[in-house]
């Protein structure tokens, strides 16, 4: 009967709402999957057209998202033998959250491991998607908490959308409008890009739709950068959207898109993923990503150290930011579980990233036996 | 009508074609009930169309049923009815089919437990429509002047009785709210992740586009990774309810939209006859786009065509 073709279809799978007629080829119903597909890794182009039309600019998919399938490998290996594969590698890169602390917490073992790994001359970098803190501010944090890092070894997310529009020259005349917190305006800053936006300009605008209204918006922003922001707002989001639509060429940036992010040790926090979803939902454009895990900062610090790909091993928390950063990036891969996943979700026959080791937390290094899980 | 009424062609019918006279009087002769899309096609913002009054009135004086399907969240059924009076449009409640409605009528079709709660991202239209079909609806506008505090030890609470989120058009839309929702989703078991629409973008005033519902919907499917499930247009939930009403079949009604993604797709994965007008967000070059897979029927400027066309048909004799 007729109603009930039409009940069972709005109740079915959910995207297949969208896909009633497989005859219509519908371009934003497959816009929308991806968008919440975090498994998307973006590689970047280092050059970047300025010449889009403004309609290509509005509605196109912007096609530097191309997506990698993780193809498939054996299962994780549990780390037996520290040694073995702290010889094999020059370069340890780490993540921050889960790995090295959790909140303002240092995880056990920590100082130890890493004055180790110097002592053998391992090069150490720290790369995290958090976008909230510049590398200064990191810098600081590592600090407090009593470790030897430099500033110059720190690669937040906020640095790398700053170092990226660096790449590309991005034109003095113009400014980035930032949908995000501090870290990525002092980055901004420090490499001579003008901004717009952040929490004490834009955070605590509202506005009022009535007749008559309109909202402004500077012509010169060339491109929008938008990052876990705590101060998210209407205002906020309706800029961002007319800049990216109206203004010929902007880019579309995005520090990170983790959909959820440890923001205290006790609990979960909606991170940059959900900010980043909400202007790609109204623009229906594809951001650049140029933190985890796009290689866009694997590349930038190959190059900077003069480093081999094979020689890293990438050490982190998080399947399908870290570890497919590693894998994108061709360098070995050690999972620790001292912060997000466990061995189930690692284990678990749904998972398709598998790293090339797993083991409960990074002082496993000093351990002359198999640490058990 | 006098004169004769030409068959459509298969080709007639999927070619995208502009209404002229005849179509017109073709059309107003095949079908029985109008669709009208709000937003872009009405109104913009609280400005009426030139010439819309005068059309719904004829279509009314020619015998058509007319009913407003709009995606809007923000109001509803009554709240709607009385922006139509407002604009000198008379009306009647139960001829509006708002996305808000839409929400309240999914739960209620799913037998959703009374004693379970929903939480809102959105505005009172959601709330109201809760309401009245007999729900808890919490968050809404109210959960716009919270912030989330970070300390260290401190917990983020939510109630564990949420059993959906609803998300629609929310401009209150901040950083307390994607946390509140995203937590209702990921830890609370079974809890339905429900969008009203997913709209881009839309006329919210006169003069300008803003974000929609889209965006709202896009930053919980960031936080959850999960999809929702979409009870507004395109999505055919609310065609079960014109049925009721009308018992009329999809082939002699009209949708009437500005939207191609939403409006025409609505109807044609109902079987509608479809129409777009020019006059709201797409634009001829955007229907004539090669990215562009989605075809009415017909299109034209502004719904006052219909009537002028129809006019221009009459006056030719």
């Amino acid at each position: 009967m007729l109603f009930s073709k039409f009940s069972a279809a709005a109740v079915s799978s959910s995207s297949a709402t969208l896909f009633l007629n497989p005859q219509n080829r519908f371009n934003f119903a497959k816009k929308t999957p991806s968008i919440a597909n975090p498994l998307l890794c973006n590689s970047l182009r280092p050059i970047v057209e300025w010449s889009f039309s403004k309609r290509n600019c509005s509605r196109k998919m912007d096609a530097s998202a191309s997506s990698r399938t993780v193809s498939p490998r054996a299962s994780a290996e549990q780390l037996k033998d520290p040694d073995q594969l702290i010889d094999s590698v020059e370069t340890f890169i780490f993540d921050c959250d889960g790995v090295i602390w959790k909140g303002d917490k240092l995880i056990d073992g920590v100082p130890e491991t890493l004055d180790m790994l110097r002592s053998k001359g391992k090069r150490l970098v720290f790369v995290t998607n958090n976008s909230t803190k510049s590398r200064k501010q990191y810098g600081k944090k590592f600090e407090t908490l009593g470790l030897n890092v430099n500033e110059e070894e720190i690669f937040a997310s906020s640095f790398a959308a700053a170092a990226y529009l660096k790449s590309i020259d991005f034109p003095k005349d113009k400014k980035v409008y930032v949908v995000g917190e501090d870290g990525i305006l002092k980055e901004l800053e420090l490499a001579g890009i003008q901004y717009l936006g952040g929490r004490y300009e834009d955070g605590e605008k509202k506005i009022e739709l009535k007749p008559g209204y309109m909202m402004e918006h500077d012509e010169n922003v060339g491109a929008v950068v938008v990052g876990f922001d705590r101060y998210f707002n209407y205002y906020k989001i309706q800029y961002a959207t007319l800049c990216i639509r109206e203004n010929p060429g902007c880019l579309f940036i995005a520090t990170n898109r983790d959909a959820v992010t440890h923001l205290t040790d006790a609990q979960e926090w909606a991170g940059g993923g959900s900010m980043v979803g909400a202007i790609g939902g109204s623009t229906q454009r594809e951001p650049l990503v140029v933190g985890k895990p796009s290689t866009f900062m694997m590349d930038y610090l190959a190059n900077k150290f003069n480093i081999s790909k094979s020689q890293i091993c990438m050490v982190g928390d998080r399947l399908d930011t870290d570890i497919l950063f590693g894998q994108n990036g061709g360098c070995k891969t050690l999972l620790v579980l001292s912060g997000v996943t466990s061995l189930s979700m690692l284990q678990n026959p749904n998972n398709a990233i598998q790293p090339d080791f797993y083991t409960n937390k990074i002082s496993d290094f000093l351990s002359l036996k198999a640490a058990t899980v | 009508m006098d004169g004769e009424i030409s068959k459509f062609t298969i080709e007639e019918k999927l070619s995208c074609q502009s209404l002229t006279p005849q179509t017109t009087v073709n059309l107003l002769d095949s079908v029985d009930v109008f669709l009208f899309d709000c937003d872009g096609v009405i109104w913009k913002g609280d400005a009426l169309i030139d010439g819309v009054s005068d059309t719904l009135d004829t279509l009314r004086a020619m015998g058509k049923k007319l009913v407003f399907v709009t995606n809007n969240s923000t109001k509803s059924r009554r709240q709607y009815a009385k922006k139509f009076h407002s604009l000198g449009i008379s009306v009647s409640e139960d001829e509006i089919f708002s996305s808000s409605f839409a929400a309240a009528m999914y739960l209620k079709a799913n037998d959703f437990p009374k004693e379970k709660k929903v939480y809102v991202i959105g505005e009172e239209g959601i709330l109201e429509e809760l309401e009245l079909a007999g729900f808890t609806g919490v968050g809404g506008p109210e959960d716009g002047k919270k912030t989330a505090h970070l300390k260290p030890n401190s917990l983020f609470e939510h109630d564990k009785s949420v059993g959906a989120v609803v998300v629609g058009l929310d401009q209150y839309i901040n950083f307390y709210k994607l946390q509140y929702g995203t937590l209702c989703i990921r830890e609370n078991p079974g809890c339905l992740f429900i969008a009203t629409n997913r709209d881009a973008v839309g006329h919210l005033t006169d003069l300008q586009e803003w974000p929609g519902a889209g965006c709202m919907v896009a930053a919980i499917c960031g936080s959850t990774q999960k999809e929702p499930i979409v009870v507004g247009k395109p999505s055919t939930f609310l065609m079960e309810f014109l049925l009721q009403k009308f018992n009329i079949p999809t082939s002699r009604m009209c949708m009437v939209g500005d939207r191609l993604d939403t409006d025409i797709l609505f109807g044609q994965n109902a079987g509608c006859r479809t129409l777009l007008v020019l006059s709201g967000v797409t634009n001829l070059s955007d229907l004539q786009d090669s990215s562009n897979h989605i075809r009415p029927e017909y299109y034209t400027s502004t719904l006052s065509d219909i009537i002028s066309l129809f006019n221009n048909y009459q006056s030719s004799f």
